[in-house]
């Protein structure tokens, strides 16, 4: 068989191996939220999360701390402050099977505290939660459209 | 002179089979009034020429080629026919063989369409579920607890501190 025949047999196989998108850019949203005992009632910016979080958890009180809209794009970090000394870190690194690979990491001064990498599909929340704040916890909600 | 005598006598063999350009011809004829040396070599060619030719041509007088070729016809018409399936297979192969400088490429061509068609729909909602997942999780400070909802539309990380870890009774 012609090297040529062979080159168009391996597009076509190539063709079959690749994914059928590449995701250019991802918008994300990073909520930080308070949560608590101490205080009672919800944040009326949390409404939309509000039956979510109290299916899931058993805290009286949540309060929206921030609420940031990210651009991501391929393997550019983007960086949230949580409060001093303490930010998290978004990185869009890939996308399989329609779902946005996600590397995050949440650092205290310099160190990482937690690193981890998700996959998450279009409209859909993660939930990263439990370092202490104040007399509570923070939850981060992180959700992206694409 | 000398040189001359040896471009002249490469020459001399094609220009006595009449193989030469113009130019040659005339350089060589030029040359040839002049030299004696090389028109013996002309003629010693010219005899060797004729040496091989003549046996060659004495048999070729002799073979009778109207008589072999009868002989051969004779033969051919003695063989039977095949049968249709032995014949409509060798012009199959025959015609497949011919073929097969356009069907290769035009099957590669066909496999990158349906690569083209196919693959984007193989590649699409192969997963059972649209969800989010976790891929590793790595903390030095924390327990880490991962939890995901039955129907796959919520996950949670869940971050404990080492000191919240209860402490075996003494």
């Amino acid at each position: 068989m012609k090297r040529k025949n062979l080159i168009l047999i391996g597009l076509s196989l190539l063709c079959l191996s690749l994914p059928s998108f590449a995701l250019a850019q991802v918008q994300a949203r990073v909520r930080i939220i308070e949560a608590s005992n101490v205080s009672s009632g919800n944040d009326p910016a949390l409404r939309d999360v509000r039956d979510q979080l109290g299916s899931l958890f058993n805290f009286s009180g949540y309060r929206l701390l921030k609420d940031v809209n990210l651009n991501l794009a391929g393997n550019r970090p983007a960086v949230v402050q949580v409060h001093p000394g303490r930010t998290m870190e978004v990185t869009l690194v890939g996308e399989y099977r329609k779902m946005a690979e996600l590397k995050i990491k949440l650092m205290r001064e310099s160190a990482t505290i937690l690193s981890t990498q998700v996959r998450l599909s279009s409209g859909r929340t993660i939930l990263i939660g439990g370092p202490r704040h104040g007399a509570g916890v923070l939850i981060f909600v992180l959700s992206a459209r694409f | 002179m000398k040189d001359r005598c040896s471009v002249v006598s490469a020459l001399l063999e094609r220009y006595h089979d009449q193989e030469v350009t113009e130019e040659e011809r005339r350089l060589i004829e030029d040359h040839l009034s002049q030299c004696p040396s090389c028109r013996d070599l002309l003629s010693t060619t010219a005899q060797i020429g004729t040496l091989i030719k003549l046996p060659i041509q004495e048999a070729s007088e002799r073979a009778d080629f109207d008589r072999a070729w009868t002989k051969i016809r004779r033969e051919i018409e003695k063989r039977e026919p095949l049968p249709w399936w032995e014949s409509f297979g060798d012009r199959l192969k025959a015609s497949l063989f011919s073929w097969k400088r356009a069907w290769i490429p035009a099957m590669a061509a066909a496999l990158i369409v349906v690569g083209l068609i196919v693959g984007p729909v193989l590649l699409e909602d192969q997963s059972p579920l649209k969800i989010s997942s976790v891929e590793y999780v790595e903390s030095a400070d924390y327990n880490v607890m991962i939890y995901e909802g039955e129907k796959g539309n919520v996950t949670i990380i869940w971050l404990f501190d080492r000191s919240d870890e209860e402490v075996p009774a003494s």
